[in-house]
């Protein structure tokens, strides 16, 4: 390897289309969200810090870093310490899978054969050190919120993993980057599997710990659940990887059901990203038009409807395959 | 260390209380086994102070009590001061007086169908809500010239008299109101979350509700058929029309449905007392001395029944008041809701009485139990410093 093709690899990973670029739509898209979710409650939103308060996700992230940082003298340390940069980390990892179409190539920055399932492997170890945080800050709040975030997983991840299957049993590969390539060349999986496509949207809120699931954060409930504990710059890593998150999983359904960055035949990261605005506008709706469940309800919504739904879109899948 | 349940502490501060209270729910996984309340965090001293203002003074002061329901509260001293007095009120100050009580249970159970939906996490409603309240604000501003004190109730009548352009605003604002409040209804009644968060939620039982003295819209709720302003009217209720809203269900539902419905009521109510107001003044000058005598009040405040009891020796100040707030008679039955309870549902259950602490605080210790309320705390504060220190040696 020549040292122009690691400097290539460089630039790749840490600013385009890697870490800077990522963090940098991700706050936009936190932005967009608060936005969409402000206008549909009659509100302005964020409005001061830039044109239309474009710029009010870097300020509140600013904010956060100058904060002082406060370590409780009761929690467990290492989990304490750990977890902001691991969740960060894990769901950044999960982004380089995804084709995002930068430099007009069809495939992501790692990709090989089975990607698509570590990066639903990553999803759900970002909900496992959410676990570990909120158990090990020794905080009441903190502990109940934790364990609502474990029993909401037994809700979301299956559904989650059937339509994973269904579209693996349509595209016949493992490989985000062809999964998306397939759907450039012939029709949108949306199109296919429209079913996948709800039930997707749906967990995805969940992972995202959004209304109507944000049970392991509810506020009224239990304060700020999980993240109770966490101050300063462990609280602003927790916040950039919230923003992450929602960039991988709206990107994630993007790939999966809307051709990734494919449009007439060429792959252009722009449309990529007009596509995760839209994912993202739709998931900020259902944010604002929704009361949260209880964590029971939840359960038993995802159990009664979500996964019989996910189920009958396999057995289509497999008919139509 | 200590028992098989969990203890979580809820308040003093707390997002889901808007208002210090503190109670400690023992738990066992998600299910409530105990509840133990505390008051008194927000104690004034306003029951004191009051003895050593004279009567017009005090007008003012027990608007203070509080800012949501500060009409009820002047309305219901006043009214009891009239009465030691023995002054008759000019009937269009009387009908003056209900209307801004009206307007103000609107804008209270408006800002309460907010509050109920932020507490079961949606937000859209809130901000709905909370802008259709700007209005009545806006209302109230018009006809008295504040917001959230109005002083406007005096003895012997109400400050300012309405002329044709408020009454004019007044109609088109009341049938805005009135279309936005069905609307909300609607949602209410239908939308399916909203259900499943209120209905069978915060069980208050008609029994229950009788022998731990409910009041207002959390009895009406339980289908106790109660309503000061009919039982015992005071200003012009006499003449007015209008239903009582009893609801049987029992549940957060229901009581979220008799303040919608409540709203309504007092939109027709303001509607009707606008078309039989009587003409003449609103106001009648009244001594600043009050003869010897004592006197109980009651007024239907947007939480219940109020009460104000004053004790006259016959100078200008009062010898002795005693209020006795709507919240306070629905803690005991708060409590009975939340034993056996979620934790989710601890937000919507306290908040479907519609505490209001502030109010309420100002007596719960000041005569009764003021000397052994500092020794408990005392004592919890080192049991706690105890329990806390041993647990950082761990």
């Amino acid at each position: 390897m020549s040292v122009i093709d690691l400097l290539i690899n460089l630039i790749e990973v840490f600013i385009y289309p890697g870490v800077i670029f990522v963090v940098f739509i991700s706050l936009l898209l936190e932005w967009v969200d608060r936005k969409v979710y402000a206008r549909a409650q009659n509100r302005i939103g964020p409005y001061y810090v830039g044109p239309h308060g474009i710029l009010q996700p870097f300020a509140d992230i600013l904010k956060l870093l100058a904060k002082e940082d406060i370590t409780p003298g009761h929690v467990e340390r290492l989990e304490y310490l750990l977890s902001p940069m691991l969740i960060l980390y894990l769901s950044l990892v999960g982004i380089f899978m995804i084709p995002t179409g930068a430099w007009g190539s069809g495939y992501s920055v790692i990709h090989f054969e089975g990607d698509y399932l570590l990066v639903l492997t990553l999803a759900t170890l970002t909900t496992v050190f959410m676990f570990l945080t909120g158990w090990g800050s020794f905080n009441r709040f903190g502990a109940i919120g934790s364990l609502r975030a474990l029993l909401l997983i037994a809700g979301y991840e299956i559904p989650l993993f059937i339509c994973a299957a269904a579209v693996i049993l349509e595209a016949k590969t493992l490989c985000l980057s062809k999964i998306s390539a397939i759907q450039g060349g012939g029709i949108w999986f949306l199109v296919t599997q429209p079913i996948g496509f709800l039930v997707s949207l749906i967990s995805i809120q969940a992972e995202l710990e959004r209304i109507p699931f944000d049970i392991p954060e509810a506020e009224t409930e239990i304060v700020a659940g999980w993240l109770t504990e966490f101050t300063g710059r462990k609280l602003a890593l927790m916040r950039l990887a919230n923003d992450v998150k929602l960039f991988l999983f709206s990107s994630l359904v993007v790939t999966l059901y809307l051709g990734g960055p494919w449009f007439m035949g060429q792959a252009n990261i722009a449309i990529f990203l007009v596509k995760v605005l839209v994912v993202v506008i739709l998931t900020s709706i259902i944010r604002a038009l929704f009361a949260r469940f209880r964590i029971d309800q939840a359960l038993s919504v995802f159990w009664k409807y979500v996964i019989p739904l996910s189920l009958i879109q396999v057995i289509m899948s497999l008919f139509i395959g | 260390m200590c028992s098989e349940y969990i203890e979580i502490p809820v308040g003093p501060q707390h997002p889901a209380l808007k208002e210090p209270i503190r109670f400690v729910f023992k738990i066992d996984g998600e299910l409530v086994v105990g509840v133990e309340p505390r008051l008194g965090y927000a104690h004034r001293g306003i029951e004191k102070l009051a003895e050593s203002k004279n009567y017009v003074q005090n007008t003012y002061l027990f608007e203070r009590v509080c800012g949501i329901c500060s009409a009820a509260h002047t309305t219901c001293y006043v009214e009891a001061v009239e009465r030691l007095l023995g002054v008759e009120v000019p009937p269009r100050g009387l009908f003056l007086r209900s209307i801004i009580h009206e307007l103000n249970r609107i804008h209270s159970h408006l800002l309460w169908l907010g509050i109920l939906a932020h507490e079961i996490g949606f937000d859209t409603l809130f901000m709905y809500t909370w802008r259709d309240r700007e209005l009545v604000l806006d209302l109230i501003e018009l006809m008295t010239g504040n917001r959230v004190l109005y002083a406007y109730n005096l003895i012997g009548g109400v400050r300012y008299d309405i002329d044709a352009h408020i009454e004019s605003q007044m109609r088109k604002v009341l049938s805005y109101l009135r279309e936005r409040t069905e609307y909300y209804k609607k949602i209410v009644e239908e939308d399916k979350l909203i259900r499943a968060r209120t209905v069978d939620v915060g069980v208050l039982k008609r029994s229950d509700a009788i022998i731990l003295g409910a009041v207002g819209p959390t009895a009406r709720g339980s289908g106790v058929d109660m309503d000061i302003r009919r039982d015992d009217p005071y200003s012009a209720y006499e003449e007015l029309s209008f239903n009582v809203v009893v609801y049987k269900e029992e549940d957060a539902h229901a009581k979220t449905m008799v303040r919608i419905d409540e709203i309504l009521e007092s939109i027709n109510m303001i509607e009707d007392a606008l078309n039989k107001m009587p003409s003449g003044p609103v106001y009648v000058k009244t001594p600043l001395k009050v003869p010897e005598g004592e006197v109980i009040s009651r007024v239907e405040a947007p939480r219940g029944e109020l009460l104000y009891y004053i004790k006259s020796n016959g100078t200008e100040r009062p010898e002795r008041v005693k209020v006795r707030t709507p919240t306070l008679a629905n803690i005991p039955a708060v409590c009975k809701m939340l034993t056996q309870a979620y934790i989710a549902d601890i937000p919507v259950i306290v908040a479907s009485i519609d505490p209001c602490i502030a109010c309420m605080d100002r007596i719960t210790f000041v005569d009764v139990r003021k000397e052994k309320v500092y020794v408990i705390s005392g004592r919890e504060l080192r049991e706690y410093a105890r329990k806390w220190y041993k647990g950082v040696k761990k």
